[in-house]
């Protein structure tokens, strides 16, 4: 399927430590993300999930471990070789990130013209193209402040479309959406992964999207995975952790009391003081 | 007492952190002068948004000091029968102090802290970290423009006030004093030269372009990434903007005196 010399995952976190602030966020991750298919990272809030797409796309560091996208470390050391691996990623953002003094269209031309030397009228095309494909094709003169949440994250999907990346990351694109939008996101999600064949990373905690979204699920706790497999898998797995996750019960090994001390005696001193 | 001496320790070490880093980031942005040089269209839009829409307070600001300077002027240069030199002191005054630094501060407050706002915003709604993603160097294609169009921006706003500021003047000496307008403008002729008094005044004026543009880009990129971090920052740049504009100026006017 794939060629001799290419892993079947696009991108591999091996071994992987990061803390911060003194607060060990990731300790010993390993995880693969299959070629062509969506793999969803779900997780309590928390639990470092976006700090995981920060590291994948190389805006932080790991202390010890490494992340190879497409068998290339993932190394901000250098800006020239982060920059080349940040050309194959498309990243969708929560609340979409558009360049609020440009149009749509500006928008979605934008890495087009940053990056290519393509002719206007190629240009024209690709971007009405790829606005036709998120549903949007006929706002291309609003500006960002004209449109809803729902048609902004589409727009900045159609944003980091437009490079044909080989691997697409969304940073909860769910979140704060209502019913229609959040059914349209799902849907470009899922053609854009079989229509171009990009991988797809979705990091969410909406359990009920997940489930048709992904072809992978990655549930990660306390600085490592502690599920993965199809959403069904996680829907049966016998571990209390992913059962609370999953039914979304508000006590279990993820506790509602954050821990500190005995709440009897914090009264008692607090009053005393 | 042990808190102030924390709390002037803490100032210090502030102080100290945010000179280094605005030297660092200084040293950080000259690499990506010559790329965006070569990218004019983007420093033209800045120059419209900082340069062009500071004009109107800029001529304002310039024509009301220039007629306050005539009328304050006016009195004194009478007593001692040299009423006709009010357009050469006012001249003397605008173009090698007031236009350069009044100009400077009017720039820090309006554009300055617009500039610093803009910048945390980006980075408060993550097109800061749009950029980055979409392998854009944001120092390239947000800072280092409107750092150029503010630091162009200055020096003309300056000449620009000081021109109204004469026209100030010269409509408060002739038309409310009567003084006779050929003598007006041949004392402004024969009082300011080219150098010192304009060629300082400019340089000035471009030491202060650089200055206040630098910080604003600086604090804006450098902004926490909320509303209270936008707004301090803004804050920031005005202050710390006119507080370094007048210790500069006279560093400057002190060094020009005594070269002269």
């Amino acid at each position: 399927m794939f060629a001799k010399n290419q892993s079947d995952s696009l991108v591999e976190i091996l071994d992987l430590h990061y803390s911060r602030g003194g607060r060990q966020i990731f300790d010993g991750l390993n995880m693969r993300i299959p070629r062509g298919k969506v793999t969803a990272v779900l997780g309590p809030s928390g639990t470092g999930k976006s700090t995981l797409l920060q590291l994948i796309t190389g805006q932080l560091n790991p202390d010890h471990g490494v992340v190879l996208f497409d068998g290339k470390t993932v190394c901000p050391c250098s800006r020239r070789s982060l920059y080349a691996i940040r050309r194959q990623m498309g990243v969708l953002f929560q609340q979409g990130a558009l360049l609020t003094n440009l149009n749509v269209y500006e928008n979605v031309a934008f890495p087009l013209r940053e990056h290519t030397d393509l002719p206007e009228a190629l240009i024209r095309q690709t971007v009405i193209m790829k606005l036709h494909a998120v549903g949007l094709r006929t706002a291309w003169q609003h500006m960002p402040s004209q449109l809803s949440g729902g048609m902004a994250r589409r727009v900045a999907l159609a944003r980091a479309l437009v490079m044909d990346p080989k691997l697409m990351i969304y940073d909860e694109p769910f979140v704060g959406l209502d019913p229609i939008s959040m059914g349209a996101i799902v849907q470009l999600i899922r053609q854009t992964n079989h229509a171009l064949g990009v991988t797809s990373i979705v990091v969410t905690h909406d359990v009920e999207e997940t489930r048709k979204l992904a072809d992978l699920s990655y549930l990660i706790s306390d600085g490592k995975v502690a599920a993965r497999g199809t959403p069904e898998e996680l829907q049966r797995a016998k571990s209390e952790l992913v059962r609370q996750f999953m039914l979304g019960r508000a006590d279990g090994p993820v506790p509602f009391h954050r821990p500190g001390p005995d709440y009897a005696q914090q009264l008692l001193t607090m009053a005393r003081s | 007492m042990n808190e102030t001496v924390r709390d002037c320790w803490k100032s210090f070490g502030e102080f100290v952190s945010t000179f280094g880093g605005f030297q660092l980031f200084s040293f950080q942005i000259v690499p990506y002068l010559p790329k965006v040089v070569r990218r004019p269209w983007l420093i033209i839009e800045q120059l419209y948004e900082i340069g062009a829409l500071s004009l109107v307070l800029i001529m304002f600001g310039g024509l009301f000091v220039g007629m306050v300077l005539a009328l304050q002027s006016y009195n004194t240069l009478a007593e001692f029968g040299s009423a006709d030199s009010v357009g050469a002191f006012a001249s003397e005054a605008l173009v090698r102090e007031l236009g350069p630094v009044v100009a400077a501060l009017l720039f820090a407050g309006r554009a300055g802290s617009a500039v610093a706002s803009e910048v945390g915003l980006m980075r408060a709604t993550e097109q800061i970290a749009a950029l980055e993603l979409m392998a854009v160097d944001p120092l390239e294609r947000i800072i280092v423009p409107r750092f150029l169009a503010g630091a162009i921006s200055v020096p003309l706003l300056a000449a620009i006030f000081s021109a109204m500021g004469i026209l100030g003047a010269y409509f408060v000496g002739t038309f409310l004093f009567g003084i006779d307008e050929g003598a007006f403008w041949s004392q402004i002729s024969t009082r300011v030269d080219l150098y010192p008094d304009v060629a300082s005044g400019l340089l000035k004026s471009v030491i202060f372009g650089i200055s206040a543009s630098l910080m604003a880009v600086y604090e804006g990129y450098h902004a926490s990434p909320n509303a209270a971090g936008v707004s301090r920052a803004a804050t920031r740049t005005v202050v710390i903007t006119s507080v370094w504009i007048l210790l500069l100026d006279f560093v400057l006017t002190g060094l020009m005196l005594t070269e002269v």
